[in-house]
């Protein structure tokens, strides 16, 4: 697969119509030997954009390029939950994944408590890639991808990007390390926590997680990571914020949220972090896409049928 | 306020109505002036209302004399409402640039409008009742409570009697109809519902009109047709399901919605249905009206899933389903029940003189009607199931497996997965009774089989639920994994080993020819390797007893550790992980046999290779040693320490290997004090006591070891014991270990063993099974007869275990350890004498275990069962759904997911 199909295809996949089978396969196979080379904490460098859940809301994911640059001219951070919820996980996913393999060291992948055989069993994800291939096998192709996917980034050593939050097994930044994360998202432990904990005012220390997976954090626990790993704050995604982004803890976490108008329906709005070199701050606040834009949605069934 | 929009006809009609309304609605409308005096506007009738072009809800007020619009304002989500003294709502309003205020007639009405005010803000910002997207419906039901409140005031009852009957369907009375369906609360609604169910005209009346104004291009008037035909659809009413998806109608009302006045293009979704979509017929289908029901539950699938997917509110969408649901079920029940229909299916796929043509077309109906049997109630699906095979559906998948036609293999092995979800016994049993159980064979063979472009991991996916030992369910199982060992296994093992370089040639230079290449020549692509390293896994996990037997035997986990040799770092990781599943059965055996013949080399020396690159190599070793330490295997930390430590110092800067060092400074530490104790004599007797006995001991021992934890406790105590076993470098290596008790003597003893009992640990060809017995005869010291390969599996385990044993007892002997250590007393069995010492017997010991093993559930459920029960509960914080996260399994256990 060369670059020039590379190119093709990504330019098919903006326009919002899905590979074929065959290319779906010979992306996630160039995928997952770009993917098995990267850290469990990725090191990112500035400028980046930072991104928060996409959810398949494949034409906001088009907005989000339009207020934060195209890739590779804008180097990107994704914080995961790609899938799910959307209409269009399929192209969404395929989408960023061909980019991260044309263009590795431009948009940086993790992975998000979707990015999961079971979770995207019940969420859409899975639906849509049988109603629209007609087998599940790119579903079984894009989930096998997700267990390559890196657990969270270090952008300058300063600020740690994870999906979730953090986990009561994991004090430093090293103990990332030792996480064998090619596997199904656990029910429980350090990898599950990254990927499905949230911050939480009202608790002090760590407390139950009403998800039913990960834990609610206070912001002691920020504090003493941040101090001791010596990073000025945390990004995560992982939860619908109405302005797109959302400061706690005295600016020790925030919440970057990238879905507007989630499962087409909240009336939120939706932001990505742009960081320039010396890490200064700006979040653009987007819409969702006007309704003109959007095709119409192609789930189109296939053309013959027996029964 | 001069900005007002002009409101259109259908609200005007409305606004009649509301001219009678009560005291409750009437406001005198302020405005601020410039010079902070608020100047009454004039006095009128307040009412919540979608304003005209936006779509979005509003407050309007009619002045009460003359009718005019005094006021028309957006409710936004960001306007600041302030609420003032009971009777005054005030805001800043962007369009009239300054601030208004309604002073209300009674507080009942101030606080009635307050409270819609809020509701409607509250849905603007949340999902669920979010106005622009989801439909009218769910944002007017906002107003129901509105309508009750006019409906409390005679006067409005009359606007309200209107609804018993619907006006004529004319293009003129079109707008006032739109108003009725859209804006109605659930009750209004519900009658709306009935009226047009009970209007035999109605409908098409309604095709008629659209179209007349199809013909004639009348935009506007299509528009409004679509906006009434959704809305309709948005009534959710079964009744009214059943008359617009019938053939009488369905395509107009298709064609209606092609005219979405949001969407720039007209669609063509009707042009779609007849000239694109093809209903294929492979069998004759007789009954009508079973073709027409396929027709219809194509087009709601196509209504729902093309054509109205964003507009659907989740209520309407559960019916579509459930239309659809229980069409494909009433479709599947009546060609099931079709003995003529099922007979000439079979006969025409069993028939030879049948194109190539309409044998696909054959397999993938098959395939269809398995899928779509998934809406028929449980227990006739099992019987329906069970009918298929009875009419021989596996031997048609069977040839069907074999064709070029990769679209119909494919089809194949989903309707193999499909049988395998419902009860996995029909399968198993047809292949135990199968004639050469070839469909297993072509299953594996299917496995490593290049089909191109695509790959068929279901495949992969069969075998694991073929072979899932953590199901219920009873002996054609057993057989079949009996089948698999005995003749599928090895040649899988073979595969990998046939496909990766050979030792001397790096990874570097492995990208030359011959690399990669398995004996028939044929490049086994990466991608079924990674297929094939998962299944072996999942063996170990599933047949832990089996496997071992079979790894031990013939060195298969070395010819697997092979993939470390591989280019593509992602193989190279998978050798990795499948280290990394054998070491966690925690089995001594199998740990020794990782010591004795030095398995964790390869992985060391990839990860040494791999340098400070911390990639997935580097976490997946890490990792891999972090258990080793956190699960206190001893003779894996002596090993590793001492085997490896000259390459691993370098990356002392790495806590984990730190820690692992420590824990082997920690062994040491606790074994000095032993040194001083005098040698137990009964270790001494148990090793004078002549082997075979001793040997047999163990063997039955080990048939109960999996379950029970004292077994465990004792594997441990042995392991310890072996530590002193370091293949090789250990002499280089021992610098550190000064004090640690090994003698020359031992070592020595070791090697003996070594050139006697194993074959070297690169073989260069694993023997066929008929050659197994004689592999075995050639060994010197202990020449067997043996009937057949397993019982030369029982031997090379038992040769094996000698060997250690001899071990253990040496390194007892030397480093006087026995006498304190408690863990001995867990280790009478070995030495405790047992009647018996035939091979035939410890064959049985052998498959003693192999049921233990398999009954025991290792109390994890079936996949499938776990996941209806839903397990924990996940809920999305600020969004109102819940997501519900499926139960997963011990990632660890690589246990394979089904498909739902």
């Amino acid at each position: 697969m060369g670059a020039s199909d590379l190119d093709r295809q990504i330019e098919q996949l903006k326009r919002c119509e899905p590979l074929t089978e065959a290319e779906v396969k010979a992306l996630c196979l160039k995928a997952m030997e770009i993917l098995v080379e990267e850290s469990n904490v990725q090191r990112v460098d500035a400028p980046v954009t930072i991104c928060g859940d996409i959810h398949g809301q494949f034409y906001d994911m088009k907005e989000l390029f339009k207020v934060g640059g195209d890739c590779p001219k804008t180097n990107y951070l994704f914080l995961g939950d790609f899938v799910d919820r959307g209409f269009y996980s399929v192209e969404t996913f395929l989408l960023l994944l061909a980019l991260k393999v044309r263009y590795p060291d431009r948009i940086t992948l993790i992975r998000g408590n979707h990015e999961s055989r079971q979770i995207t069993q019940v969420y859409g994800f899975y639906d849509e890639c049988l109603r629209k291939y007609g087998s599940v096998n790119v579903w079984r192709y894009c989930t096998d991808i997700f267990d390559y996917l890196s657990l969270s980034a270090l952008i300058e050593n300063k600020i740690f990007s994870v999906h979730g939050g953090l986990s009561p097994a994991i004090t430093t930044l090293d103990q990332i390390r030792v996480i064998d994360r090619k596997q199904e998202v656990p029910h429980d432990g350090a990898m599950c926590d990254l990927l499905w904990s949230d911050p939480e005012d009202a608790v002090d220390g760590w407390g139950l997680s009403p998800r039913g997976a990960g834990f609610l954090f206070g912001g002691n626990v920020v504090s003493s990571f941040n101090h001791s790993n010596n990073i000025d704050y945390i990004c995560r995604a992982h939860q619908l914020v109405m302005e797109g982004y959302k400061w706690m803890f005295n600016n020790k976490i925030v919440t970057v949220w990238s879905a507007p108008n989630y499962c087409y329906r909240c009336g939120n709005v939706a932001a990505i972090l742009e960081l320039d070199e010396n890490l200064n701050k700006k979040f653009c606040v987007f819409d969702a896409a006007p309704h003109e834009s959007r095709g119409v949605p192609s789930k189109r069934p296939a053309p013959d049928y027996f029964l | 306020m001069a900005e007002q929009e002009r409101r259109d006809a259908e609200a005007g009609g409305d606004a009649a109505a509301a001219t009678h309304t009560s005291n409750m609605q009437r406001v005198k409308v302020y405005r601020l002036a410039d010079g902070g005096k608020w100047d009454d506007q004039g006095t009128g009738h307040v009412s919540i209302e979608y304003i005209e072009g936006s779509k979005e809800l509003g407050l309007t007020v009619l002045d009460e004399e003359d009718n005019e619009t005094l006021l028309v304002h957006n409710i936004t989500s960001d306007d600041i409402y302030r609420k003032q003294e009971e009777t005054i709502i005030s805001w800043r309003d962007h369009e009239a640039a300054t601030d208004l205020a309604l002073s209300f007639q009674e507080a009942a009405g101030c606080s009635y409008i307050w409270e819609h005010i809020c509701d409607i803000q509250r849905n603007l910002q949340f999902s669920n009742l979010g106005a622009l997207e989801v439909g009218h419906r769910q944002a007017s039901e906002s107003l129901e409570a509105s309508r009750i409140m006019h409906s409390n005031d005679d006067s409005f009852r009359s606007a309200n009697g209107e609804f018993r009957e619907l006006p004529p369907v004319e293009l003129s009375n079109l707008p006032f109809i739109l108003k009725t369906v859209l804006e109605g609360g659930i009750t209004d609604q519900i009658r709306v519902a009935e009226l047009i169910t009970q209007d035999r005209d109605f409908f098409p009346k309604l095709v008629d009109m659209f179209r007349m104004c199809e013909d004639l291009e009348n935009l506007d008037d299509l528009h409004m047709i679509f906006k009434l035909v959704k809305g309709i659809i948005l009534l959710n009413s079964p009744s009214i399901f059943d008359k617009i998806f019938s053939d009488e109608f369905i395509l107009d009302i298709i064609g209606a919605l092609e005219y979405d006045p949001e969407v720039p293009r007209v669609q063509r979704h009707r042009a779609f249905l007849k000239d694109h979509v093809v209903f294929k017929e492979a069998i004759h289908i007789e009954n009508i009206s079973v073709v027409s029901k396929i027709h219809q539950t194509y087009r709601i699938g196509y209504l729902k899933d093309v054509i109205l997917p964003r507009i659907l509110d989740d209520a309407t969408l559960a019916s579509l389903n459930t239309m659809i649901h229980t069409n494909n079920a009433s479709v599947i029940s009546l060609l099931k029940d079709d003995a003529l229909f099922i007979r000439q299916l079979f006969a025409r796929m069993r028939s030879s003189d049948i194109s190539m043509e309409s044998k696909r077309e054959l397999v993938l109906f098959l395939h269809e009607f398995c899928t779509l049997s998934k809406s028929l109630p449980l227990v006739q699906q099992l019987r329906l199931f069970r009918d298929l095979s009875g009419e021989g559906v596996f031997e048609i998948i069977s040839d069907v497996l074999q064709s070029h036609d990769r679209k119909i293999v494919s089809a194949g092995t989903d309707i193999l997965i499909l049988f395998l979800n419902q009860d996995p016994n029909l399968l198993r049993s047809y292949i135990v009774q199968q004639e050469g159980n070839s469909l297993l064979g072509l299953l594996v063979k299917g496995m490593v089989t290049d089909f191109g472009e695509e790959m068929h991991c279901q495949f992969l996916e069969i075998l694991r639920i073929l072979m899932d030992s953590f199901t219920m369910s009873g002996a054609h199982r057993d057989v079949i994994i009996e089948i698999f060992y005995e003749r599928h296994l090895d040649y899988l093992v073979d595969v990998i080993a046939s496909s990766c370089p050979p030792r001397s040639i790096s990874r570097s230079q492995s990208n030359s020819v011959g690399a990669g290449r398995n004996a028939g020549g044929h490049r086994i692509k990466p991608e079924i390797l990674l297929n094939v390293c998962e299944l072996l896994c999942f063996c170990v996990v599933h047949h832990p007893y089996k496997i071992k037997c079979n790894f031990l035997m013939n060195n298969a986990i070395e010819k697997i550790l092979a993939l470390t040799r591989r280019r593509e770092k992602f193989l190279v990781v998978a050798a990795v992980r499948f280290m990394r599943t054998i070491i966690s059965r925690n089995d001594e055996q199998l740990i020794r046999h990782v010591v004795k013949f030095n398995l964790l080399k390869p992985i060391i020396d990839v990860f040494v290779e791999n340098g400070d690159k911390y990639n997935m190599l580097h976490s997946g070793v890490l990792e891999l040693l972090e258990y080793i330490r956190k699960e206190n295997i001893k003779a894996l930390v002596i090993y590793v320490t001492e085997s490896f430590w000259d390459q691993l110092t370098k990356f002392e800067h790495f806590g984990s290997i730190q820690a692992f060092k420590l824990k082997y400074q920690q062994y040491l530490e606790s074994a000095e004090p032993r040194l001083s104790a005098s040698v137990p004599d009964v270790r001494k007797k148990a090793e004078q006591r002549g082997l075979e006995k001793e040997e047999e001991d163990y063997f039955n021992e080990d048939s109960d070891e999996e379950d029970s934890g004292s077994g465990r406790r004792a594997k441990h105590a042995q392991n310890q014991h072996s530590k002193a076993k370091v293949p090789n470098g250990s002499e280089a290596d021992n610098v550190e270990g000064a004090s640690r008790p090994k003698s020359a003597g031992l070592v020595d003893y070791d090697d003996d063993d070594d050139e006697d009992f194993n074959p070297p640990p690169k073989e260069p060809a694993r023997p066929s099974e008929d050659d197994v017995p004689l592999n075995i005869s050639t060994v010197k010291r202990r020449p067997v007869n043996t009937m057949d390969g397993k019982h030369a599996d029982g031997d090379g385990r038992k040769r094996q275990k000698i060997e250690t044993r001899i071990s253990c007892a040496k390194i007892a002997a030397v480093t006087s350890t026995a006498s304190k250590h408690t863990d001995l007393q867990n280790k009478h069995a070995p030495e405790s004498p047992t009647s018996s010492t035939s091979s035939t017997e410890a064959n049985g010991a052998l498959r003693q275990h192999d049921t233990n093993c398999q009954e025991h559930q290792h109390s994890v459920e079936n996949a499938e069962a776990s996941r209806q029960a839903g397990g924990d509960c996940i809920k999305d914080v600020g969004s109102m759904s819940t997501e519900k996260a499926v139960n997963t399994t011990n990632p660890s256990d690589s246990e394979p997911y089904s498909v739902r």
